[in-house]
Parts: structure tokens; sequence; C-alpha cells
């Protein structure tokens, strides 16, 4: 047996090794705590909201979102409920967009709308103002989604964006940007892909990442992460630059 | 875009010493042989932002106007989550949310408490 193996379950020796851990106080971690102290002695806020949120942002991940995206493709009566009133839909799939506090955080709710994709319209998301974003459906933004870089260049150059991600889509489909704000939040509804007939629910959640239900990427059998290891590429090109002078080819025949 | 946050670009002492210990997650983290990409304290800052909204005190908007300002033009050279605290820290001194005597004492009574054995 591995000296590592968990023996707690008969009482025995406990043998797990220690995760590493940063051993140092940084004044980051002091300014964070100090800074928050401070608002609750000013009553700003009490520990228990900070609790609260703290609960709801460690409670929230992407899996609610991969529910509802494979919930809707394989079951039409669920589509046309969700489609019709998203949040209410997601209450189905035990998402509840009025937690924590009964009308959800004031910087995530309160209209929803899942923006469904067909073989020629792709939807990819962004938030030009901030990064709002349907906490309660796909967790805590990615860093990416909150830079400017992403969030200025959607809005003009979205298929080099996508290409940037390795998402490069045909000139016949069609994208659209939809801009989040505090009050609206979009889901992107991908398209079912071809290889995933007689999938269970639970099967076809496990390929609906993140990404996908971002924009920045698509489903495909076999693609359960939004990291991957990475591959040689087998004819290397600069994607995002090919994109741009497809861009600029479609914009002087306009 | 969004309108201008009129954020106080001044460089405030306390939070460029903090700054300049170069003390990131980034660098940290792969020092002590840690995965996570994120800072213990990261959910933290993300729960007091969502409190701050809720009370008024600092709605998101205004906020996150301010941190991408600040990101640009004062600390370009920190990464995330830290520019977000600095931003934020910033962003509340300069709206007189604290004052900067009162957080550096505050952050000396943090930093023996979390070093007392």
């Amino acid at each position: 047996m591995n000296k590592a193996q968990d023996y707690s379950t008969d009482g025995a020796e406990h043998h797990h090794p220690a995760a590493p851990m940063v051993e140092e106080i940084t004044d980051f971690e002091v300014l964070e705590i100090a800074v928050r102290e401070l608002a609750i002695e000013r009553g700003l806020f009490t520990a228990e909201d900070h609790r609260r949120f703290t609960e709801f942002a460690e409670s929230v991940g992407p899996a609610g979102g991969s529910r509802l995206v494979a919930k809707i493709w394989t079951d039409p009566a669920f589509k046309a409920r969700a489609m019709e009133n998203p949040v209410k839909a997601c209450l189905e799939i035990g998402i509840d967009w009025s937690k924590p506090t009964g009308f959800g955080t004031p910087s995530d709710y309160t209209h929803l709308t899942i923006l469904e994709d067909t073989p020629t319209l792709h939807h990819v998301v962004c938030c030009t103002l901030c990064s709002c974003y349907p906490r309660p459906l796909l967790g805590m933004s990615p860093e990416w989604y909150r830079t400017t870089n992403y969030r200025r260049r959607l809005v003009r150059w979205p298929r080099q964006i996508l290409a940037e991600f390795g998402l490069i889509l045909p000139p016949e489909v069609e994208v659209r940007v939809e801009d989040s704000n505090q009050k609206c939040r979009f889901i992107v509804l991908p398209v079912r892909p071809a290889g995933t007939e007689n999938w269970t629910e639970k099967q076809l959640a496990e390929i609906v990442t993140r990404d996908c239900m971002i924009g920045v990427a698509l489903p495909r059998p076999g693609r359960t992460t939004d990291v991957h290891p990475i591959q040689k590429a087998r004819r290397p090109v600069h994607s995002s630059s090919a994109q741009c002078e497809r861009h600029s080819h479609e914009r002087s025949l306009q | 875009m969004s309108a201008r946050s009129n954020v106080d670009f001044s460089r405030i002492a306390l939070l460029e010493a903090i700054r300049s210990q170069e003390n990131t997650w980034d660098v940290l983290a792969p020092r002590y042989g840690v995965t996570n990409p994120n800072p213990p304290w990261k959910t933290s800052l993300t729960a007091m932002c969502d409190c701050l909204d809720v009370s008024g005190a600092l709605p998101t908007l205004d906020r996150r106007r301010a941190e991408d300002e600040l990101a640009e033009a004062v600390y370009s050279d920190v990464p995330a989550p830290e520019s977000q605290l600095l931003a934020l820290a910033h962003t509340m001194l300069n709206r007189g949310l604290v004052s900067e005597g009162e957080l550096a004492s505050h952050m000396r009574i943090v930093r023996s408490r979390l070093e007392a054995v």
C-alpha cells in the first residue's frame, strides 16, 4: 500500500502528505483583511453579510450552466420553458437566481437571456462596461473576461478574438456579440454537436464547458475541459492574423 | 465604453509600499509549489466587493470603472487579483470610506494578529 493512502476510516494512521502552502503572510493578504474589517467597523456591511457572499462565491461554478444546456438539448418541453423564462427554468435544475439575498446580488440580476446558436449563427458574450457575467450559472468570471483587451476588441473584431481562442468560424456563420450589463445577463446555447445522439444529460453536460457558454469555444465529444495539454500544430499558422486578413477582405467587399 | 470614474490617480504611499514588495501570488505560488491559481483571499475580496455594492457604499459599476482606469494608469505592472485589491483600496481611500492613516494602523494590528504564536 502506498504510504499516502488514507487509513482514517478505521481510525488508524492518517498519512496524507500535506498540500503545499504559501508559508508567508503577504501585505496583500493583510491589506484585504484590514480593508474589510474597517468597512465592517464603519457599518458598511456586516461580517455575516461577508460570510454569506463568500459562501455564494465559492458555491457557484459552471456546472449549473452545463446542466441547463444539456437539459435544453434533451428535453424540448424544458427548452420551451427555458427560452420563455430562463430564470424560472433555472429553478428546475437547482439554480436560484435570487440567492444569496432573496433578490440576487445587485451586480448579478435581473434579466437572463439564452442565446441560441444555429448552424449559421454564433453568439459570444462580453461586458464592455465592466465584467457582468451570469455568475449563478457560470460561477466567477475568468480573468481574461475582465480585461479591457477582450471587452474592447470583441465588439469590434469578434472573429479575430475568437481566432485567438482557437475558434475559427467559416464566413457563412454570422457572429453576434451580446453586451451584458448590470441588469441583463446572457448565456450561449451552443448547437448540440454531432456524435452525441443517445447521450445522457450527464454525458452532454460534461462537454458543455464554461467557454462554450461564453461563446469562445464549441462543445464537441471528447472535449470536457477548457484546459488542454498543448498539442504541436501540424500546420503552424497565426490564426488570428489569417482572420484579420479575412476580416479586412470581407470589409473591403462591403 | 463607460464614462470616466473621477478617480484620483495620485500615488498613495501605503499602497505603493505594498506594491513594491513584488510578492504577488504569481511569484509566491510557484516558489512554494502551490498550484491554486488564486490566492486564498481572492474569494473574500470578491465577497467584499459584493457587500460594498449591496450596501450602496461603492456600487459595482463605479468600482469597476475605477479599477479599469487605475489598472491602466497606476497599477499596470501588478497582476490580478492584486491589482484589483490595490484598486479597491485606492478607490475607498479616494472616497473617504477609510483613511490612509487608519488603514496603515489597522494593517499593523492585523499582521500582529496573524503572526501571533
